[in-house]
This record gives structure tokens, C-alpha cells and sequence, in this order.
């Protein structure tokens, strides 16, 4: 058995919002990621998924909960502590235009990971380092001195991947890396994520709403929905036979670039919008809009249990569902 | 079916510091009534251009048309009058944006706006627009309107807000409704309501809509016809199944072949579409896709493509489908 790279265990993440009120973005979510595997998490706006992925590298300070990296707690680490496991943490943001320095020059944001963390001896050795990022995301030495004005969505996005990398990380958080980006676009930096996982045997946590790309690049992929992780599997598994009626829900909703296809399919339409995540009802938390809640649903919190081989569900019902007695 | 609304070789620019951005340039198309037609295509395509042009929401200057007409119920879009298209605008032609919190007013109750909206283009009274603006929310399935008629926009959520919008832009029965990326700024599960009440309205009242996008999932959900764009030039058009099933233009097949489908075994690479589409500073004079595309010729540099038709309704701006292009096999690469 393979140790997990990052064991995440009940992990929780609540903002004060005023007047006594709390925000619960995260409440409670276990999960391993296992090295060189691409974990994805995804769900709707609002559900805590990009939270989630802040907290875990603790760009966030959790509420409560741990995070096991190399065997130790790394919410319990000091500062200076912090900063060495931090070479091993990394981060993609979604919007290539807010996440680089308009007054810093390509060389330097790639570098700011080495400078924070004297990576380097020299000014030769810094340079260098600098170039070689820049070409393995397919950009070259010329780019080096220009600033991101001068670069597309997807030129940018691949500048912040090149930082990402400086430092030889074991772990990237991907937050919705190829949202803001045209298809054709997001076509070339999706396979540059695959092509450097593989050289370089990184981890990703990759946090998308766009489930038929987090499909493909996803080992195993788990879904979110307020603060709740509701289900869990290996890709294939999840989106074959998907279990939580909220998955199910959300999977029949995606558009599929097929004509036939989408005439004839059957859609599980949800009805209303996302409840909102301030002081929750203490129930299963998509509750109102299931199509098989019962009283049980609303009086307590379904356990995340396993329910089959690596396969984790969130729901009162799901052996009902499993055994396909709930249609 | 008539033809509602007919592009004629539309070429729109905008005069910036730096010279001309020619966005559009040289676009003909048409939407029967009651249709939807799709206009797809990548960020600075011209597709956004192209739809505004049609309401005469461009600012001009610095936008102005260069060329061509747009024809609607047979009258020239292009040559009407500021006042001529007040008629027109949100009572014959309507749009709805990508985003519904900036296109409505934060200031003003949700009611009020559609009041004004009625107001504008019909005969009624206040109380009688009042019952129409509840009705409008009925329609698009806001529940409890005459509650809801008194709230503000930030009382709503996203998907509500689009619904309003749809309310907004319905209330004169326009023959055309125009969607600018309507889905793009919602979440799936909500994108699907959206979508399918779209279709609805479609259904009661034989609305035709000129859909932008550039989701393909969206497009094969809801439109009847697609134009692909690129470069401020149709590449080609079809209907929905023909474009799906059968696509011409090597563009149009690099599109399709970039996004992951369901069914697709996953490691297998998304067919990704090296660089980056072409300055409309200045713009090719040959096929703009020339430089991206892996079956270019040489002539495809300096020459572009003729219109070759497939079907009746189905076309496309490619020199692999000249005649005598034919000896070119599909697979080899040239």
C-alpha cells in the first residue's frame, strides 16, 4: 500500500461574518491525496472548494482539523518550520492577470520563489535556473525581460506554472488554472500539467467547476457541495456510476459537445439555487433540493463512509441507491 | 420560414491610437424567425462585435461600420437613426448579457426596472404594467413574484438575476433575442435551468435567438444552426448535427477536438491548438488560421479560401474543399 503524500482529516474552515454569525466554507473533510496522482475536487460556487484548497496548504489557518504531510501535523509548525515545507507547496491561481505583478519583469516573479528562499549562489546561477523554467513550459529566454502586459491568458498561465516549479515542489494546488482561458487555450496548458506531473512526478490538487476537464485529468476526484465533501472515487468510478444524488444531479447537467446525444439524454434538473453556508441546519446538507430526502435527512449529518472499494459517499439513502431500489 | 434578420458582408472596426482593429470583417449570415443559430468562436473572434452591431450598442467612434448591412424585417440596421432605434432596441430586438449583476441597476428595485421596460414600448398603465411585470417573473419561473418585484439585485442569485434579465428582455415579445454568453458566469446545475428555460420561451413564443458562445456543450444543447468564427471571419456554418458530425474547416475540428468529452479515454491528449490567433491590427490577408492550422498549403498565406458548400446548409471558407484540393487526403499532412 502506498503512503499518502497529504492525508487531510476533518479539516475545518469557518469565517466570523459579524453579528454572531459564521461562515462554515469548510466543515469537516477527510481525504488522502497519494503521490504523482492528480486528486480533483470539484462543485458549484460557494461550495468550499478553493477554500478548502487554501486551508490545506495553510495559506488559511484552519478552524480546526489536521493536514499530515511527511508525517508530521503542519498546523502545528512554527514560522520557521512552516517555510522549509513550503518549498514543497505550491499554487496555480485562476486569474493569470491578478496572480502575477504588473511592475515586476518575467525574470523576477520566476525568481521570487528562489529569492525568498536563497535557492541559488549566484546571479549566473539564478539566471539560469530562470531560463530553464521558461523553456520547460514552452516559453524561451526572450520572455525573460518582458512584463506580463506583453503576454496572452495562456502565456501568463504558463509563467505562473514556471514559478510554480521553481523550487521543485512535491505538491501544486491548481485553482481553477484554466478557467479564465479560451478552450483551444486551455487544450495546451491541461497538457502541459500532464507532460510536467510526469517528468517530475508532482501531485496535484486540482480544483475546477468544469467536470468533464477534471474528468480527464483527475485520478481520483471528489465533490464538494457547502462545505461537505459529499462524494469520493476514482474518476471512472465517479462519473460511471455516480451515487450521491447530488453528483448525479450535477453530471447530468453538464452540456456534452454532441448533438444526439444531448437530445436524448435524461437530465435530473435541480431545482433552486445553493442554501446559503452561514450557521447551517445541522442535515444533510443538499437536503431541500433532493429528490429523495426523507426525515432522516434533515434531523442529522450523513457519514462520509466507505460504501464501496474506494468509493465514499455522504447519504442516508445510498445503499438504497446502490441497490437500485430508489429511482 | 421568412427571413427575420439577414447579415449582409458586415465589416465593423474601431479606430484606436495604435490604427485599426478591423474585429469583423466581412460576416453574412441570416436567422429564419423563430430559430436559434449559434455564433461560436475563441475571445476576439468578432462574435460579441458582430451581436452588438446588430443592436447598434457599439460606441462610435471609436467603432464604426466599414461595410455591409444588416437587415431586419428588411429594413438597414446599419443606416437607422439613433430615435428609429430606440423602436427597436427591447421591443423588436432584445439581449441579455453574460453577466446579470452589471447589466442590471443596483440602485433600483427589480419591479421598477421591468415597469420601465413595459412602460417604454406599450400603451399601459402603471397598474396594469405592474400586473405584466408579475406575470414576466411567472414566466420565468421566479417564485413568488409579487414578493420578489420589491427586492433589489443583490436580493438575487446569479441565476435568479438571469432569469430577471430574461423577464426584462421578453416583455415586449421581441421577434429577436440576442444572448451574449448567457451561461458563462453560472454554475452547471443552474447553467441547465437557464438553458432549458430558454427553450421554453422559445417554445410559447416563437422567439428566434442568435446564441454567443464559446461553450460547444451549450451550443449542441440548444441551437438549431452554428457559425464558427475566427478572426472577425465565419469559417463555417451548418446545422448543429452537421457542424457535430461532420465538421469542414480544420478550426472548427480543432475546436471540437480540444474540449474532453465524457467518453474519452483519458490518456489520450486533447488535441490543443498551438499559438495564438492572429492581430486584427493587422490582419492576414490570406486564411487568418493559416499560421495554426497543421494541414496549411501555401496558398492558404496569401489566398483566402473560397465559400464551398457541403449542403444547402452547410459551407465553409477552407482550401482543402476546392475541387482541386481533392488529391489532398484528409489524414496527410501538408
Amino acid at each position: 500500500m502506498v503512503e499518502p503524500l497529504i492525508s487531510v482529516r476533518n479539516v475545518k474552515k469557518y469565517f466570523d461574518v459579524g453579528k454572531g454569525k459564521t461562515l462554515k466554507a469548510v466543515d469537516g473533510i477527510s481525504f488522502d491525496i497519494y503521490p504523482g496522482e492528480t486528486f480533483g475536487l470539484v462543485g458549484e460556487s460557494g461550495c468550499g472548494k478553493s477554500t478548502a484548497g487554501r486551508t490545506i496548504i495553510r495559506l488559511y489557518e484552519p478552524t480546526d482539523g489536521e493536514t499530515i504531510f511527511n508525517g508530521r501535523n503542519i498546523y502545528e509548525l512554527s514560522r520557521h518550520e512552516m517555510q522549509e515545507v513550503r518549498r514543497d507547496f505550491q499554487m496555480i491561481f485562476q486569474d493569470p492577470y491578478a496572480s502575477l505583478n504588473p511592475r515586476m519583469s518575467v525574470l523576477d516573479i520566476i525568481a521570487e520563489p528562489l529569492d525568498i528562499h536563497k535557492a541559488y549562489k549566484n546571479h549566473r546561477e539564478r539566471y539560469n535556473r530562470v531560463i530553464e523554467l521558461l523553456k520547460l513550459v514552452g516559453l524561451n529566454e526572450e520572455h525573460a525581460q518582458r512584463f506580463p502586459h506583453e503576454f496572452s491568458g495562456g502565456q501568463r498561465q504558463r509563467i505562473g506554472i514556471a514559478r510554480a516549479l521553481a523550487l521543485n515542489p512535491k505538491f501544486i494546488v491548481c485553482d481553477e488554472p484554466i478557467s479564465a482561458l479560451d478552450v483551444s487555450i486551455q487544450a495546451q496548458v491541461v497538457n502541459l500539467l500532464k507532460k510536467l506531473q510526469k517528468e517530475f512526478g508532482l501531485t496535484y490538487l486540482f480544483i475546477a467547476h468544469d467536470l468533464s476537464m477534471v474528468r480527464y485529468i483527475s485520478d481520483r476526484v471528489g465533490v464538494m457541495y457547502l462545505g461537505h465533501m459529499m462524494e469520493l472515487a476514482t474518476s471512472e468510478e465517479l462519473y460511471n456510476n455516480p451515487i450521491h444524488p447530488y453528483t448525479q444531479a450535477l453530471l447530468s447537467a453538464i452540456p456534452i459537445p454532441d448533438p444526439e446525444i444531448q437530445r436524448n439524454r435524461h437530465r435530473i434538473m435541480l431545482e433552486g439555487d445553493v442554501p446559503s453556508p452561514i450557521d447551517p441546519k445541522p442535515n444533510c446538507r443538499f437536503v431541500d433540493r433532493c429528490r429523495h430526502a426523507t426525515e432522516r435527512c434533515r434531523r442529522e449529518t450523513p457519514e462520509f463512509r466507505e460504501i464501496k472499494e474506494n468509493h465514499f459517499v455522504a447519504c442516508h439513502r445510498a445503499d438504497e441507491i446502490l441497490r437500485g431500489s430508489l429511482k | 420560414m421568412g427571413k427575420l434578420l439577414e447579415v449582409k458582408d458586415l465589416a465593423v472596426s474601431f479606430q484606436t491610437y495604435f490604427g485599426e482593429v478591423e474585429a469583423v470583417r466581412g460576416v453574412s449570415f441570416h436567422v429564419d424567425k423563430g430559430e436559434t443559430v449559434a455564433l461560436v468562436g475563441e475571445s476576439g473572434c468578432g462574435k460579441s462585435v458582430t451581436a452588438n452591431s446588430i443592436m447598434q450598442l457599439l460606441p462610435m467612434p471609436p467603432a464604426f461600420y466599414k461595410n455591409g448591412q444588416i437587415l431586419f424585417e428588411g429594413e438597414d440596421i446599419v443606416k437607422k437613426s439613433d430615435k428609429e432605434m430606440q423602436k427597436i432596441r427591447g421591443n423588436k430586438i432584445s439581449m441579455i448579457f453574460q453577466d446579470p449583476m452589471t447589466s442590471l441597476n443596483p440602485t433600483m428595485k427589480i419591479g421598477k426596472q421591468i415597469i420601465e421596460g413595459i412602460l417604454k414600448h406599450q400603451k399601459l398603465s402603471r397598474h396594469e404594467a405592474k400586473k405584466k411585470a408579475i406575470e414576466m417573473l411567472e414566466l420565468v419561473s421566479v417564485p413568488q413574484p409579487e414578493k420578489r418585484i420589491n427586492q433589489y439585485p443583490h436580493e438575487f442569485s446569479g441565476g435568479m438575476r438571469q432569469r430577471v434579465m430574461i423577464a426584462l428582455a421578453m416583455v415586449s415579445n421581441p421577434e429577436l433575442l440576442i444572448a451574449d454568453e448567457p451561461t458563462t458566469a453560472l454554475d452547471v446545475t443552474v447553467q441547465a435551468q437557464i438553458l432549458d428555460l430558454m427553450k421554453q420561451i422559445q417554445d410559447k413564443l416563437g422567439t428566434a435567438i442568435i446564441l454567443i458562445t464559446h461553450d460547444l456543450g451549450v451550443v449542441a444543447d440548444i441551437s438549431d444552426r452554428v457559425i464558427v468564427m475566427y478572426a472577425g471571419k465565419i469559417m463555417e456554418e451548418g446545422t448543429t448535427d452537421e457542424i457535430f458530425k461532420n465538421p469542414k474547416h480544420p478550426y472548427t475540428r480543432k475546436l471540437l477536438g480540444s474540449v474532453p468529452r465524457l467518453d474519452m479515454d483519458r490518456n489520450e491528449s486533447l488535441h490543443s491548438i498551438e499559438g495564438t490567433p492572429p492581430d486584427l491590427y493587422r490582419p492576414p490577408k490570406g486564411c487568418p488560421f493559416f499560421d495554426r492550422c497543421d494541414k496549411a498549403m501555401v496558398i492558404c498565406k496569401d489566398h483566402m479560401p473560397n465559400k464551398e458548400y457541403h449542403s444547402d446548409s452547410h459551407y465553409s471558407y477552407c482550401w482543402l474543399n476546392h475541387p482541386m484540393a481533392k488529391a489532398a487526403d484528409e489524414g496527410s499532412e501538408i
